[in-house]
C-alpha cells in the first residue's frame, strides 16, 4: 500500500467510524498505518495454516498441578 | 536511627524493623512523605498523594502490633509488609479517587468505589499506600513524557527519561521515596522503567495476578506487577499480591505459589542461556556489557536462539494498536483534542486497522506460544538486556542502535515485547554498565510460564554477588 492509497484508506475508514480527522492528522495517522502494514508483512512468513486458530483468552501454559518450587498455600 | 529509616532502605528491612519495635509505621510513613516532599518537584513521580489514608493505615498497623503484643500473640498476623510505604501507577483504582490512567479525559469519571484487587492484597499484607504515580497516557508509551502532567524525570539524571509507561513507579523507588511500587506491563512497561531507573521489577506470568480494578490498555497482553529497591522486597510484594481471582477472565492462577520464604541464590543445576540473534542485534555495547557480566556471574557461556522474536514484536504491535484504538474509539470521536499528542495518532491508526491484521497476529500468537514453551524444555532461565540503551534525554526522537536509526519511543520496547507476548515471567535486575556515565541498564531474567521461582533464584544470585543492585540517586 503506497502513501496515497494509505491516506485514502485512513480518510475513508475514519469517516466510516465517524472519526473526524483534519488533513494533517490523517497524514500522520497514515504514516503509522504504513509502519504497521510493514509489520503485518513480516507475519506473512509465519506460515499459518487454515487450522491455526486464534489464541483464546491467552494462557501461556496450563497452571501446574504440582508445585515444583515448594508448598502451595 | 534505625536503618529502616534510611531513604534507600528496603521493604524487608522496614517490615522487620516494625515487628521488632525499632521504628513505628507512623515514623516510616513520615520519613517517606518527607522524602516525597523534598524531591518530587524535581522527579514528578507522583500525581496525587493519599496522606489521610496512609496515616490511618500506618496507625492501624501500630495499634495492631500493640494489641498482639499485649495478648502475647504472634506478630505474623501483622502481615509481611506491615507498615511498608508504597505507591501505585495511577491506573490502579484507589477508593474515593479518580483513576486517571495518565489522561485528562478520565478526570470526569466518577471516583473509584473500591480499591483494585492488588491494592486490597497489599492492604491485607499491611502495606501503607501513599499515593498514585505518573505514567504515559493510557499506558501507550515507553517514556512517561506525559504532556498533561509533565515528564517523569530519571532520579539518576534529571534531564533523562524514567522510562514507561510505569515511569512514576520506577522513579519513585529509584529516588528513595518508597521502597515498593506497583506498575503494569503490556509490552515492557515495568521492565523498561526498571531498567532505566535502576530498580528491581517483576513482570509475572500472564494470568498470574488479577488485573481487576485497573484501567485496561490491551486485554490480551496486560500484566500487573511490583517494582522494588531489593530482590527480597520484590519477592515479598509478589507473594502478597498473589491470589486466584475468578472474576478476572485473564487470571489463570488457581492458587498461590510463594517465593520469598524459599528465596535462595542458586544457579546450581540450572540451565541458563544468553539470548543471541535479534536480542544481540538490538543491544548497544552497554547492554551487551551487562548481559555478559550477568552470564559470567551465573557461570554460563551458552548462546540461545529465541524463535520468531521479530515476528512476535510485530504481532504485539498490531494487537496493541488494535485493542487500544478500539478501547478508546468513543473518546477519539468526541474528545480528540484532549488526548496525549504523543500517542493519539497511534491510537487512531490502531482503530483503523483491518480485522485481518489483528486476527493474523492472534493466530500467530498461538503457534508462537508452542515454540517458546518448547524452548524451555531445554533451558530453565534465559538472559537478555531489558532495554537497548540506558535512559535517553527527555525529548529524544531518534536513537542510533548499532548503526540503525530507530524511533526512540518505540525502540525502548524492542527487547521486552517478544517476551511479554509469550507471557513468560521476567525479573528485571538493575545493573550498571561502565560506559553510561552512571546510568543503569537492566537485565531481563526470563523463565518458563509459572516458574517465577527460577527467575528469582537467579536474581538473588546476581544480587548477592553485588553485580545487580539499586544505587542511591544523588540529585
Amino acid at each position: 500500500m503506497n502513501e496515497a492509497l494509505t491516506l485514502q484508506y485512513v480518510k475513508t475508514t475514519a469517516e466510516l467510524l465517524m472519526l473526524p480527522l483534519e488533513e494533517a492528522q490523517a497524514a500522520r495517522v497514515a504514516v503509522y498505518l504504513q509502519r504497521t502494514a510493514a509489520m503485518v508483512s513480516l507475519l506473512d512468513s509465519a506460515g499459518l495454516s487454515a487450522h491455526d486458530e486464534l489464541a483464546e483468552i491467552y494462557c501461556p501454559a496450563p497452571f501446574p498441578a504440582g508445585d515444583p518450587a515448594g508448598p502451595s498455600v | 536511627m534505625s536503618a529502616a529509616l534510611n531513604q534507600h532502605g528496603d521493604a524487608a528491612q522496614m517490615a522487620a524493623a516494625i515487628r521488632q519495635g525499632e521504628v513505628s509505621a507512623r515514623e516510616l510513613l513520615t520519613t517517606s512523605l518527607a522524602r516525597i516532599e523534598a524531591t518530587d518537584a524535581r522527579i514528578n513521580a507522583f500525581t496525587s498523594q493519599t496522606q489521610e489514608r496512609a496515616f490511618a493505615e500506618a496507625d492501624a498497623v501500630d495499634a495492631r502490633r500493640s494489641a498482639l503484643l499485649k495478648k502475647g500473640e504472634s506478630l505474623d498476623a501483622l502481615g509481611a509488609l506491615a507498615g511498608v510505604p508504597y505507591a501505585v501507577k495511577n491506573l490502579y483504582d484507589i477508593v474515593g479517587e479518580v483513576t486517571l490512567a495518565g489522561s485528562v479525559i478520565n478526570r470526569s469519571h466518577p471516583s473509584a468505589e473500591a480499591d483494585a484487587f492488588l491494592v486490597k492484597q497489599m492492604k491485607a499484607a499491611g502495606a501503607v499506600l501513599v499515593g498514585a504515580l505518573n505514567m504515559d497516557e493510557y499506558a501507550y508509551g515507553f517514556t512517561t513524557e506525559n504532556t498533561h502532567y509533565g515528564p517523569c524525570h530519571n532520579p539518576h539524571d534529571l534531564a533523562r527519561i524514567s522510562g514507561g509507561s510505569s515511569g512514576g513507579s520506577g522513579a519513585a523507588v529509584a529516588a528513595g521515596q518508597v521502597p515498593l511500587s506497583l506498575g503494569s506491563d503490556t509490552n515492557g512497561s515495568i521492565r523498561v522503567p526498571a531498567s532505566l531507573c535502576g530498580v528491581w521489577g517483576l513482570k509475572p506470568t500472564f494470568g498470574r495476578l488479577s488485573r481487576r480494578g485497573t484501567y485496561p490498555f490491551v486485554h490480551s497482553i496486560d500484566h500487573l506487577g511490583p517494582m522494588a529497591s531489593s530482590v527480597t522486597g520484590l519477592a515479598l510484594a509478589y507473594d502478597a499480591l498473589q491470589a486466584p481471582d475468578a472474576h478476572d477472565p485473564g487470571c489463570h492462577a488457581l492458587r498461590v505459589q510463594p517465593v520469598a520464604a524459599s528465596l535462595q541464590p542458586s544457579s546450581t543445576g540450572l540451565r541458563i542461556g544468553v539470548l543471541n540473534g535479534y536480542f544481540d542485534d538490538h543491544a548497544s555495547a552497554a547492554a551487551r556489557e551487562v548481559v555478559a557480566l550477568a552470564a559470567r556471574t551465573m557461570g554460563t557461556t551458552a548462546s540461545v536462539h529465541w524463535p520468531d522474536a521479530g515476528l512476535a514484536r510485530a504481532a504485539a504491535f498490531i494487537i496493541t494498536a488494535s485493542e487500544g484504538g478500539s478501547l478508546h474509539l468513543d473518546d477519539l470521536r468526541t474528545q480528540l483534542a484532549s488526548f496525549e499528542p504523543l500517542s493519539v495518532d497511534r491510537f487512531i491508526a490502531g482503530a483503523l486497522q483491518p480485522a485481518d491484521w489483528y486476527l493474523r497476529a492472534q493466530r500467530f500468537r498461538r503457534i508462537y506460544r508452542d515454540r517458546i514453551n518448547a524452548l524451555f524444555a531445554d533451558w530453565d532461565v534465559l538472559i537478555t538486556a531489558a532495554t537497548p540503551v540506558s535512559a535517553p534525554l527527555i525529548g529524544t526522537e531518534w536513537l542510533d542502535i548499532n548503526g540503525t536509526q530507530q524511533p526512540c519511543r518505540a525502540a525502548m520496547g524492542l527487547l521486552t515485547q517478544p517476551v511479554s507476548f509469550a507471557g513468560c515471567p521476567v525479573v528485571t535486575a538493575p545493573m550498571w554498565p561502565t560506559s553510561t556515565h552512571g546510568m543503569p541498564l537492566g537485565v531481563q531474567i526470563i523463565a518458563a510460564p509459572w516458574r517465577e521461582d527460577l527467575a528469582f533464584a537467579v536474581a538473588r544470585q546476581l544480587s548477592d554477588a553485588g553485580v545487580a543492585q539499586v544505587k542511591p540517586a544523588v540529585f
